[in-house]
């Protein structure tokens, strides 16, 4: 399946566009937390490249800490307590 | 895009507190490192059933169930589904081939190069090397790291690459809202445990009323 598709990326190579590109591109930079009001100019592609990397591995940390809190949170409280809580924040959402 | 997300936050949430459950009511005392990691694999297997069928999604929940420390926990969280799950999303194979993939492009490229060199030496020209090459080359250069953030990156390219990692930022972004605003929610109802527990009805609206509010 994999080899399939490689065999069609080089024969429709050409047809992914640049216009197609660069709105990933700018798509990209509107998802970052970086004001993209700012950015009128357009940023350069590999800019964009760089930071969202940075910003994955920061969101990656942040739900690694989160997972830390919610476990020492969980470990401190009782079950019960800890439940109607998520229920609570079901019901709200 | 708002249909997804919207889509998203109820199947993460029951998805996840099935994972809580499961992390919590382990029987014999585990660390709270074991708890953390069991914590961030339901978020994560979460995240995945959320978001539905994409390439990233299918590459994370294969990466997923491969380790050996994981399989408790998916077992407990998947229940019966666990077999069928698992058959769907091994692909060991899929893995290997990219690792000989990459071992056979590189040395693919490099020799094509290498052969070019060596025939344009013979006839006394500069490096004559396509220019559709050189590109991927530089592209793939670029994009080596974002390759190796989004689960399944190894095997896209381009704007494929692109899309994906736009949609996995999405996806992250919301992984990290909903955890965050759970998180917020057990804070505050284990520090004001004692007055909420006693069910009067009236007290616990109020609380979550604030509660909400706080959240606007």
């Amino acid at each position: 399946m994999s080899s399939r598709r490689s065999h069609s990326r080089h024969s429709s190579a050409s047809r992914i566009t640049e216009e197609e590109i660069n709105e990933l591109v700018s798509k990209l930079q509107m998802m970052l937390p970086d004001a993209p009001i700012r950015r009128n100019s357009r940023v350069s592609a590999r800019k964009v490249l760089q930071e969202t990397c940075s910003y994955i591995r920061s969101l990656h940390q942040e739900v690694d800490d989160l997972s830390e809190k919610l476990s020492e949170l969980l470990a401190s409280t009782d079950t019960d307590s800890a439940e109607a809580a998520i229920l609570r924040s079901l019901l709200m959402q | 895009m708002h249909v997804t997300k919207e889509f998203k936050k109820k199947t993460f949430l029951k998805q996840f507190l099935l994972g809580l459950h499961v992390s919590n009511s382990i029987s014999n005392p585990i660390s709270i490192q074991q708890r953390k990691n069991s914590i961030k694999l339901s978020a994560d297997l979460a995240m995945a059933f959320a978001r539905g069928r994409t390439h990233w999604t299918h590459a994370l929940i294969t990466k997923l169930g491969q380790k050996e420390e994981n399989k408790s926990t998916l077992k407990g969280i998947l229940g019966r589904r666990y077999e069928i799950l698992m058959a769907r999303y091994s692909c060991p194979l899929l893995y290997q081939k990219v690792q000989r993939r990459k071992k056979s492009v590189r040395s693919y490229r490099f020799s094509y190069n290498a052969q070019k060199r060596r025939s344009s030496a013979l006839k006394g020209s500069c490096v004559r090397v396509s220019p559709s090459v050189v590109a991927r080359n530089l592209e793939n250069r670029r994009t080596k790291v974002l390759k190796r953030l989004v689960p399944g990156g190894e095997l896209l390219n381009g704007s494929a690459l692109l899309s994906e990692a736009l949609d996995y930022v999405i996806s992250l972004k919301a992984q990290v809202d909903m955890m965050k605003s759970l998180w917020r929610a057990t804070q505050v109802s284990s520090s004001s445990n004692v007055e909420l527990v006693p069910s009067a009805p009236l007290q616990k609206k109020d609380a979550s009323c604030t509660i909400a509010n706080s959240e606007e």
